[in-house]
């Protein structure tokens, strides 16, 4: 039984995930302020990440034998080692995308952050629905 | 926003999120969570990602991440670096001519207290030895350029908060000396990828762009072991010239966000009067 | 029977409970300055939850960029703009 306990904790996780999905769409798409929205997208983006490195995850191989990260630990690794290593790592390539995804993300949301700071400096403000009545 | 704008958005997120939703339940993640098993692909990785029975086929490297970011999908990643690239420099050209010197020395003390200063010039040591470490040890332990480079950049940030604008001027961190130190490292990484292909032209053989180690077919490669210690090939210089470009990207961010908005606002003033 | 596997996705779907609490309060807190204390808070939740899901590397990169750099970018955003949301 103890199989459908983990599932069960694992598909909370998962449900927990989708609803901050739901929570930072719901923020983009709906609060007035410039900040609030780039708040709300980090969190979107942190989310997808979170995604898909979930799907990345698999479960215990044993309930004694954990999941390990995808390092090997052996310098001169023989062919058991490697078979194992296989067997109980975690796939490898969700992080590889990851990785590089978070940083890129910040990085655009740094350059989000100063067409914010140039929109509040030409116009006054950074409330959506203000802006959109100014022409010009 | 008129009334139907928003019906539309609401039941389009709502529709977004569902229609998710079915797909999870649905076995898009697999019918059992966690999945028992990984995917083929990542048992190939996984089995080759340093493998001295598989020599032709691995990166010889045991870090699975960092060979999977610059060995085996090497030009995504330089296509990022790319784009992380361009949004630094979309910022730049955002504040371009406003300087970012801190002019004239400041009267008085800048800046949070005599504590907070002594206990951060420990403390900013610390941050740069360790950003080094997780850097240079990336292609052996968890880490690598992208981490180091962000370990990095929290250095000059704290700095500029707890010391002053004009104090980390007469260190040498400017936009210029950044934006050189972030050239280099771009230009080691051009360098680096193209560092196989280049040395065995020459000697009239053929290799790939971003070759590593050698593979069928094209037998150049570089050393993964030198003196028997691992360097994983071009994964070392990979990620010591990522962590310069990276921690530079940032730094140029934080010294054109710590700009005053007086001086900022004199700038576009003098722009709109046919500057 | 529960084994330590158990545990580690106990830990985990009250992590992730914890995150969405944060994103919630997050998203609907008028004072900017707040938000972005709770949605470091929600970072937080995610590093912990990087790490038992066996991505050091990931962790890595995402403490000094959530935690540190981008709520420290953001108040610097909110210093020099408005601090509240709205009228």
């Amino acid at each position: 039984m103890a199989i459908n306990i983990n599932s069960y904790l694992f598909t909370v996780l998962t449900l927990a995930i989708f609803m901050n999905l739901a929570i930072s769409l719901y923020g983009i798409f709906a609060r007035p302020s410039l900040i609030k929205k780039i708040i709300a997208l980090t969190i979107l983006a942190d989310t997808a990440n979170t995604l898909a490195i979930m799907v990345g995850y698999r479960g215990w191989p044993s309930p004694s034998q954990p999941v390990k990260p995808p390092v090997l630990t052996v310098l001169k690794p023989s062919r058991e080692v490697i078979k194992e290593f296989a067997s109980t790592s975690v796939d490898p390539l969700p992080q590889a995308l990851v990785l590089t995804a978070i940083v890129i993300g910040l990085a655009v949301t740094l350059f989000l952050v100063f067409l914010t700071l140039q929109i509040y400096r030409l116009y006054g403000t950074t409330d959506v629905r203000k802006v959109a009545k100014l022409r010009g | 926003m008129g009334r139907w704008q928003k019906v539309v958005i609401t039941a389009s997120m709502v529709a977004f999120v569902a229609l998710l939703a079915l797909a999870l339940s649905a076995g898009g993640l697999g019918f059992t969570l966690p999945a028992g098993r990984v995917r083929d692909v990542a048992r190939w990785y996984l089995f080759t990602t340093f493998n001295p029975d598989l020599e032709l086929f691995s990166a010889m490297a045991p870090e699975g991440v960092t060979s999977i970011v610059w060995d085996y999908r090497g030009l995504d990643t330089l296509f990022e670096t790319a784009v992380f690239f361009l949004a630094i420099i979309g910022s730049v050209a955002i504040m371009r001519d406003i300087k970012t010197g801190g002019g004239s020395k400041p009267k008085g003390s800048t800046g949070l207290s005599p504590i907070v200063k002594t206990v951060t010039r420990i403390t900013v040591g610390i941050i740069l030895a360790v950003a080094a470490s997780i850097a240079l040890h990336g292609h052996l332990t968890p880490g690598g350029g992208f981490q180091g480079g962000a370990t990095a950049a929290v250095a000059p940030l704290l700095i500029l908060v707890i010391f002053s604008r004009y104090y980390i001027e007469r260190l040498g961190v400017s936009k210029n000396a950044m934006l050189a130190i972030r050239s280099l490292g771009l230009v080691g990484i051009a360098v680096t990828a193209f560092i196989v292909l280049a040395v065995t032209s020459l000697q009239g053989g053929v290799a790939y762009v971003f070759q590593n180690q050698p593979k069928p077919y094209a037998p150049a490669g570089m050393p993964y072991e030198v003196g028997g210690s691992l360097t994983g090939g071009t994964l070392l210089l990979f990620n010591i010239f990522e962590m310069f470009a990276v921690s530079a990207g940032f730094t140029i961010i934080f010294l054109l966000l710590a700009i005053p908005e007086s001086e900022v606002l004199g700038v576009l003033r003098g722009g709109e009067d046919g500057h | 029977m529960p084994s330590y596997e158990t545990f580690v996705m106990g830990v985990l779907a009250i992590l992730g409970l914890v995150s969405m609490v944060a994103a919630i309060l997050a998203i609907l807190e008028r004072d900017l300055v707040k938000a972005v204390i709770f949605s470091a808070i929600q970072s937080t939740a995610y590093a912990f939850m990087y790490y038992l899901l066996m991505a050091p590397d990931i962790a890595l990169v995402y403490i000094p960029v959530a935690i540190g750099l981008y709520p420290a970018v953001v108040l610097f955003l909110i210093k020099k703009t408005e601090r509240y949301e709205g009228d």
